[in-house]
């Protein structure tokens, strides 16, 4: 549980008076044959993947979809509006965070019970907004954006890669290479999938700069970094994993995008097993 | 549907025997939630998510309280459709769909409580067809819950830590009476029984009251009986579903988001209004005697455009009745042959002695609308008639009531200091500033930012005596 004074999680006074309008989702999702079938005390939970800034649902159909699905796992992602194969690409420069919560909540309601939440990076900051208002089964935080706001990395990122960082700042999508995103993952690939990387809302962007004021929450949470991460740096990891009281899991020799890189195992089945345990 | 449970009852929910004390089986720590619809269905899920065990009640075969079409308490009309959108409307945490409209039809509502109930997996904590006959006090606060299967009669009485009552208060028609009403030649009817435009086909009809029951009847009996005249006591602001290209609650609470005083938001209204509708006065209808926020919104776009086609003919208070005439205040009569009387309805507690809920005349009087003074271990949800949509509330007050369970249970003693504070606050309500017109539809009027903004000042407190507990330990 966290200790920050948050804002009001009852007044929610422009989802109230400007709702946002509702886009075409990309909802991909794998069912395993039986599943519904099964009572709903014993069999394995959902689990609903928020991906992060740029990306679409498909970076978790790639790898992690099937894999789990093999083990008796509903999965579900959800292309958040402007990206993947959503709509609403044209009023990316008109989207806020909370209608990416929007998207996610809408989807949500889609999914016969309540499933475990997955966010990663920027998805791990709507996934915790979502928690805010919606009690899941569990909330798995990876390589999550900060939740103490990303400005304190601007300087840095001024210094290392000021192209980058003087584009971010008049609202251009933060520029991800196979660098910052993968360990090892061979040229090909890796060039393949930067090339299905999207545009990010500057809005959105800003927000991320910005503290959140997140929790308490009523149901299990896991922190996942990786110390080989050049986007999100451990101080982001460790703020997050302290805000809930717990431990982050560090799983070394793996990038940003632990779901794609080489060696995506491993985080997957650190994830499997904390469902099977403790969700 | 949902398949009938038959048989005893109490096998729906299989107990070990040893928990029967005489007759009374002991739920132990479980809660009881008396009533299946929206407010029941908030109430049994916050209970279950922090950790209590729960069974919901139903007297119907199916879920959806008001908004189960078929059930026999049922007041929603084929043509029923909500007057408040979605955004305020829904549950926080199970939006209705995308693909809803602004204003859902009752249909649709029903439709979206049953994927509520699936997706936080109620249905195996109800029993339908279930009727609570009485709820009497036991030992230690604790309440003896008295269930009849309706199709056996068998009954079954079990004992559980408390009750939340959402039986609703919209089912039990308040009917007035006018001298001369019993030898009215004509037919009589309530708008209990209004179910569709067929009791109003081609006849001359006369709709009584203006609440927003009231001004959808009129508008379907000016689209399908010969004629129509509609009495109202007072003349009210109708208030377009539609103003300048917007829903108009959402404009309401962004005024409210911007925090204008009420005196500017009234300009702002009253111009709108007039801007979008006109003047009610140059239709044919009486100037409202009141300001706006007075009373409860009427929310109807076409009665306006009736009354301008003549289909409608505005009409002040009855005066009486002789044979099937009916005379009206102003001296006017007319020939009628059917009265709907859109009259509203009294709160109704058929299984549980009134004194339990600080009835003064014919309503409860109750902090937060929720908790009575004479037990705490009662809490009643869904006794308010906001001046917007309902469902954000029904979460808001069930998670009131659930987090407030769940202290009782691990902290008795600080939850008594909960319910002792809270208690002396039953004469707080909830107006926004406005004063509300003396009647018996505003007993349960709140304004919902203010009132939601007291719910989550009573969480907080909650939720800090709850944490004080842990680093107690």
């Amino acid at each position: 549980m966290t200790s920050r004074r948050k804002s009001s999680t009852v007044m929610r006074m422009w989802d109230w008076s400007v709702p946002p309008v509702s886009t075409h989702r990309e909802v991909l999702s794998i069912v395993p044959e039986g599943w519904i079938d099964q009572p709903r005390a014993s069999r394995k939970p959902p689990i609903l993947f928020i991906h992060g800034l740029a990306h679409g649902a498909w970076c978790w159909a790639e790898r992690w979809m099937p894999a789990a699905a093999e083990l008796g796992f509903p999965v579900y992602a959800v292309s958040l509006r402007g990206h993947g194969d959503s709509g609403g690409r044209k009023r990316l420069g008109r989207t806020l965070m909370r209608h990416y919560v929007h998207d996610v909540m809408q989807t949500i309601t889609e999914i016969p019970q309540q499933p475990v939440i997955v966010g990663h990076s920027m998805g791990a900051i709507i996934a915790q907004l979502v928690a805010d208002r919606y009690q899941p089964r569990g909330l798995a935080l990876l390589t999550p954006a900060p939740i103490q706001g990303a400005a304190y990395t601007l300087p840095r990122l001024i210094q290392r890669r000021p192209a980058a960082a003087a584009k971010v700042l008049v609202g251009g999508t933060l520029p991800l290479g196979p660098e910052q995103l993968f360990c090892n993952l061979d040229e090909t690939t890796a060039a393949m999938y930067v090339d299905r990387l999207g545009r990010e809302s500057p809005w959105a962007q800003y927000e991320l700069m910005l503290p959140h004021r997140i929790g308490p929450v009523r149901c299990p949470v896991l922190v996942v970094g990786t110390p080989d991460d050049r986007v999100v740096d451990e101080r982001a990891v460790t703020e997050t994993a302290r805000a809930y009281g717990v431990d982050p899991v560090w799983l070394p020799g793996i990038g940003h995008d632990l779901m794609l890189d080489g060696g995506w195992e491993k985080p997957l089945s650190v994830v499997l097993d904390w469902i099977d345990e403790r969700c | 549907m949902f398949p009938v449970r038959r048989g005893d009852p109490a096998l729906a929910h299989p107990l070990p025997a040893q928990d029967a004390v005489g007759m009374i089986i002991d739920r132990g720590g479980a809660w009881a939630v008396v009533g299946a619809g929206p407010h029941g269905l908030s109430a049994l899920k916050n209970l279950l998510q922090v950790g209590l065990d729960a069974d919901g009640y139903e007297r119907a075969t199916d879920l959806g309280g008001n908004w189960n079409f078929h059930a026999e308490n049922s007041r929603v009309y084929e043509s029923t459709h909500l007057i408040s959108t979605k955004p305020f409307t829904q549950f926080p945490d199970f939006p209705m769909p995308d693909s809803y409209p602004d204003y859902p039809s009752h249909w649709q509502v029903h439709r979206y409580f049953r994927s509520y109930a699936e997706h936080f997996g109620l249905l195996d904590h109800l029993s339908f067809n279930t009727e609570v006959v009485a709820v009497a006090p036991a030992d230690g606060d604790r309440w003896n819950v008295t269930v009849r299967d309706r199709d056996s009669g068998v009954e079954t009485t079990r004992q559980y830590a408390g009750v939340v009552i959402a039986n609703g208060h919209n089912w039990w028609p308040k009917i007035p009476q006018y001298p001369g009403q019993d030898t009215f030649t004509g037919e009589l009817k309530h708008s209990a029984d209004y179910k569709s435009a067929e009791v109003v086909r081609g006849k001359r009809v006369l709709v009584v009251g203006a609440g927003n029951t009231g001004c959808d009847v009129a508008v379907e009996s000016a689209q399908n009986a010969r004629e129509t005249f509609h009495s109202t006591r007072r003349g009210y602001y109708y208030n377009p579903k539609y103003a300048l290209g917007r829903p108009s609650d959402q404009t309401a609470d962004l005024l409210l988001a911007l925090r204008l005083p009420l005196g500017l938001r009234r300009v702002m209204f009253k111009s709108v209004l007039r801007l979008t509708v006109g003047d009610f006065e140059k239709f044919g209808l009486r100037k409202p005697d009141h300001e706006f926020f007075e009373t409860h919104p009427i929310v109807n776009q076409q009665l306006v455009y009736y009354v301008g086609h003549g289909d409608i003919q505005p009409r002040p208070d009855i005066a009486r009745f002789e044979g099937s005439t009916v005379h009206f205040d102003d001296g006017t009569s007319a020939e009628i042959d059917v009265v709907v009387f859109c009259t509203g309805y009294l709160a109704h507690f058929p299984f549980l002695d009134d004194t339990y809920l600080n009835m003064v005349g014919d309503h409860p009087v109750l902090a937060r609308q929720i908790f009575t003074p004479s037990s705490p271990t009662l809490a009643v949800s869904g006794l308010i008639q906001p001046d917007s949509g309902q469902w954000t509330i029904a979460h808001w007050q069930g998670m009131l009531v659930a987090t407030y369970a769940a202290l009782l249970a691990q902290d008795p003693r600080a939850a008594r200091r909960f319910y002792d504070a809270m208690v002396r606050e039953t004469d707080v309500r909830f107006t926004g500033g406005a004063e509300y017109k003396d009647s018996s539809r505003h007993y349960y009027e709140i304004a919902h930012q203010e009132y939601l903004r007291a719910i989550e000042r009573d969480l907080q407190r909650l939720e800090s005596m709850s944490g004080a507990l842990v680093s107690a330990r």
